[in-house]
C-alpha cells in the first residue's frame, strides 16, 4: 500500500486535486467578495435612500415624528433610525455612541443595551438636529456559511471521484509495472527467455516500454546465444588437434626409454588432460545453460546419489585423514538429470575436499520441506571471504590463494548451471567456519 | 589374452584416424579405415565386422544417420560411437540411434581400446555361474564370500561389487570410467584419482598379504585382472 501512495497515477491524481481545489476556492472567494460588495452597496443604496425621504419632511418635529412612528414597528437589529435634536432629545429605537473603540449602537429600551451585530450606518444633519439610519450587515453575514456550504457540496465529491479515479488507475497501472519488474528480474536471474506478456486494456506508454523492453530481451537473448555457440564452437573445434596431441603423446610414451625424456611425456600428457578437462567443462557448460536437456530429465534418487558420491569419495578424502559424511533421509526424488546432478554433487565434494587441509570434516546434507528440497554441501576449512561469494561462480574465476590448487575455475559455475537448469538456486553461506554451498530445489 | 576382432574405423581426421587404426592394429585386431560417412556406410554393409568405431560428424553422411541406416538394415552390429561435441544429449541421441557405447573426444587409446574389447565381447552374464575364479582367487557369488589361496578376504560390499565386476571382465583392460560407470552407476568426470584410491583399497585385501598381484594396473588405461 505505501508502494501505491507513491506511484505515479496516484500523485498525478493528487496534484490534480490540490490544483482544482486551489482554483475552485480561489474563484469561490472571488465571488464571494463580490456578492458582499454588492450587497454592502445595495445596503448604502437603501441608506440613502432612507435619508433622502426623512429629508423631505418640512421641520425637525416633523422629522422626529417620522422617526418615531417608522421606528415603532421596526426591529433594531434590522435597522436603527437614530434621530437626535437641538436639545438632545432622542427618537428613534436606538442611539449613536462614540468612545474609544469607535461608534457603538445602544438600544432604547430598558437597560440600554448595547446592541451586538454589524451595521452600516449613515448619518446627517437636518433641521439643527443629527438623524442616524443603520442597517444590521447580518444579511451580509448570512452568506458566509452558504459559500461555505457551496465550497464544500462542489468541491468533496469531486475530490473523492478524483482520488479514487486515481488510485483505480494507480492500481491498474502498479499490476502492469509489476508485469514488467517481473520480466526484468526474470531477465537479470538469467532466464534470458523472459518476456513481458502485455494486454489489450495496457496504457500505450507501458505498452511501449513493454515492446522496448521485448525487443531489448530479444537482441540480448540472440548476442549471448551467439556469444555461447562462439565459445562452444572454439572449445569443440580445438578438441580435434587436443585430440590429435594427446594421441600423439600415448604413441610416444610407448616409445621412448623410461627416464627424463619419459617424466617429460607423462608431464606433457597430464597438461594435454588439463585442457581437455577445461573444454569438457566448457562444452558441458555450454549445453547446461542452452536448457535443451530440461526434455531428457527423470525422477533421480537425490538421496542415493548423494550417498553413492560421499562413498565414492570416502577413500580420497581418508587419504589426506579428511571425511565424507552424509546425513539426511533415505529417498529424496527431484526431477532431473541424474549424471549432471552427480557431476553437481562430485564438483561440491572435490571443491570442499580440495580447499580444506587434513583432518577436515566435510558433509554432505539432504534436508526436505514441503515447499524446498535443499542439499548442502558444509566442510570446516578457511572458507570464503562473503564479499567473494558473487564472484566465485564466475566462469574461470579463482580465488587468490587458490592459484596453486588444481582445479579450472569452472567447478562452481557449473554447479550453478546445472542449479539452475534444474530450477534451483546455489546460495553460499558462511558456516563459521569453513563454507556451506546449498542447492534449492522447489517442490 | 585379447579376442582378436575384425574391427572398421570410419574418422574423418586422418591424423586420428590413422592412430587408431594403427594402435588397434599393435593389439592384433585386424582394422579398416574409412575418411567419409558414405565409404563407411558401404564398407559396413559388406564386411562382417565384430565392432564399429564411428565418427559422430562425418562427411557425406553423419555418424547418426550411418548407424541408424545400419539398423533400419537389420545389422546389430556394436557401434561405439567418437563424439567431440560432448554431451549428455549427444549422447543420448546417438544411443537412441543405435549406439552401443559411446566415447567423447580428446579420448585416451587405453579407453578406447577398453570400450572396443568390451563391446566386442559384450560381458555375458551366465546365469548358471555362481563362481568367479582368477588364479587361486574364488568369489562366491551365492554366499558373498571371497577366498584367495584358501584364506578368507574381508570385502566391504562394495570392494566386493568391483571385484565382481574386474573378474567377469577377466583378461580385458576397464578403464576408470568404466568402473564407475559399472560398480557405482554413476557417469560424471572426476577431477581427483577417486577409482585409484578403490582399487588401492581392495588390493590391500586382495593382493597385499599374497605374493602373486592379481590386479594389474594398464598404463594410460585402468584395470585388469588376467586369468
Amino acid at each position: 500500500m505505501k508502494r501505491l501512495w507513491r506511484s505515479m497515477p496516484l500523485r498525478l491524481a493528487l496534484m490534480l486535486v490540490v490544483l482544482f481545489g486551489t482554483v475552485s476556492l480561489l474563484s469561490l472567494a472571488a465571488s464571494y467578495a463580490f456578492t458582499r460588495a454588492a450587497f454592502e452597496q445595495s445596503i448604502r443604496d437603501d441608506l440613502a435612500q432612507d435619508l433622502a425621504g426623512f429629508r423631505a419632511a418640512p421641520s425637525a418635529r416633523a422629522v422626529a415624528t417620522l422617526v418615531q412612528a417608522e421606528s415603532e414597528g421596526t426591529d433594531p437589529d434590522r435597522l436603527v433610525l437614530s434621530y437626535v435634536t437641538r436639545t438632545d432629545q432622542i427618537f428613534g429605537n436606538g442611539a449613536v455612541g462614540r468612545d474609544d473603540e469607535g461608534f457603538h449602537i445602544i438600544s432604547l429600551e430598558e437597560g440600554r443595551a448595547e446592541l451586538k451585530g454589524e451595521y452600516l450606518a449613515l448619518s446627517a444633519r437636518l433641521y439643527g438636529g443629527r438623524l442616524t439610519i443603520a442597517r444590521s450587515r447580518a444579511e451580509i453575514e448570512a452568506l458566509q456559511p452558504v459559500f461555505l456550504n457551496i465550497l464544500w457540496i462542489s468541491l468533496l465529491p469531486t475530490v473523492l471521484i478524483a482520488l479514487s479515479g486515481g488510485l483505480i488507475l494507480a492500481r491498474r497501472s502498479q499490476r502492469h509495472v509489476e508485469v514488467i519488474r517481473g520480466a526484468l528480474e526474470r531477465m537479470t536471474g538469467g532466464d534470458l527467455g523472459a518476456r513481458v506478456v502485455t494486454g489489450r486494456r495496457w496504457s500505450d506508454d507501458l505498452l511501449r516500454i513493454g515492446t522496448t523492453v521485448n525487443g531489448m530481451a530479444g537482441a540480448q537473448e540472440r548476442s549471448v546465444m551467439a556469444l555461447r555457440q562462439v565459445s562452444s564452437d572454439i572449445a569443440h573445434d580445438l578438441k580435434t588437434p587436443v585430440q590429435r596431441v594427446s594421441l600423439r603423446l600415448e604413441a610416444l610414451a610407448d616409445v621412448v626409454e623410461d627416464g627424463q625424456a619419459a617424466e617429460l611425456v607423462a608431464q606433457t600428457r597430464d597438461e594435454v588432460d588439463e585442457i581437455s578437462a577445461v573444454f569438457q567443462s566448457l562444452l558441458q557448460l555450454a549445453q547446461v545453460e542452452n536448457g535443451a536437456l530440461k526434455k531428457q530429465f527423470a525422477s533421480v534418487d537425490l538421496s542415493l546419489l548423494c550417498q553413492t558420491m560421499v562413498e565414492v569419495y570416502e577413500p580420497t578424502a581418508s587419504q589426506d585423514n579428511q571425511t565424507v559424511m552424509f546425513a539426511g533421509p533415505d529417498e529424496v526424488i527431484v526431477q532431473g538429470e541424474k549424471n549432471l546432478l552427480g557431476q553437481l554433487v562430485a564438483n561440491l565434494i572435490e571443491n570442499a575436499l580440495r580447499h580444506t587441509d587434513e583432518g577436515a570434516q566435510i558433509s554432505v546434507a539432504i534436508a526436505q520441506t514441503p515447499s524446498e528440497i535443499t542439499l548442502s554441501v558444509t566442510d570446516d576449512g578457511p572458507g570464503i571471504p562473503e564479499s567473494e561469494f558473487d564472484r566465485v561462480t564466475q566462469r574461470l574465476y579463482r580465488l587468490d590463494r587458490s592459484r596453486n590448487t588444481p582445479g579450472n575455475g569452472l567447478g562452481l559455475s557449473l554447479v550453478d548451471g546445472v542449479a539452475r537448469l534444474h530450477g534451483a538456486e546455489m546460495v553460499l553461506e558462511n558456516a563459521d567456519p569453513g563454507l556451506r554451498v546449498i542447492i534449492r530445489f522447489a517442490t | 589374452m585379447l579376442d582378436l576382432m575384425k574391427l572398421l574405423v570410419i574418422e574423418d581426421d586422418a591424423t586420428t584416424g590413422t592412430y587408431i587404426a594403427r594402435g588397434l592394429r599393435e593389439e592384433g585386431h585386424v582394422v579398416d579405415l574409412m575418411a567419409d560417412g558414405r565409404a563407411g556406410l558401404l564398407a559396413a554393409t559388406n564386411g562382417g565386422y565384430d565392432v564399429l568405431i564411428v565418427d559422430r560428424m562425418l562427411p557425406h553422411v553423419d555418424g547418426l544417420t550411418l548407424v541408424k541406416t545400419l539398423r533400419g538394415a537389420g545389422s546389430t552390429t556394436p557401434v561405439l560411437f567418437l563424439t567431440a561435441m560432448g554431451s549428455v544429449e549427444d549422447r543420448i541421441g546417438g544411443l537412441n540411434a543405435g549406439g552401443d557405447d559411446y566415447l567423447l573426444k580428446p579420448f585416451a587409446f587405453g579407453e578406447l581400446s577398453a570400450r572396443v574389447a568390451a563391446l566386442g565381447r559384450r560381458p555375458q552374464v551366465l546365469e548358471q555361474e555362481t563362481e568367479l575364479q582368477a588364479g587361486d582367487l574364488n568369489l562366491d557369488l551365492l554366499t558373498r564370500k571371497v577366498t584367495r589361496d584358501g584364506q578368507e578376504l574381508d570385502l566391504l560390499p562394495r570392494e566386493f561389487s568391483l571385484l565382481e565386476f574386474l573378474l567377469r571382465r577377466k583378461g580385458r583392460v576397464q578403464t576408470r570410467t568404466m568402473l564407475l560407470e559399472g560398480v557405482w552407476d554413476l557417469s560424471f568426470d572426476p577431477m581427483t584419482n577417486v577409482v585409484e584410491t578403490h582399487i588401492s583399497r581392495l588390493r590391500a585385501k586382495v593382493d597385499k598379504p599374497f605374493p602373486t598381484e592379481l590386479i594389474k594396473t594398464v598404463r594410460g588405461a585402468g584395470y585388469r585382472i588376467d586369468g
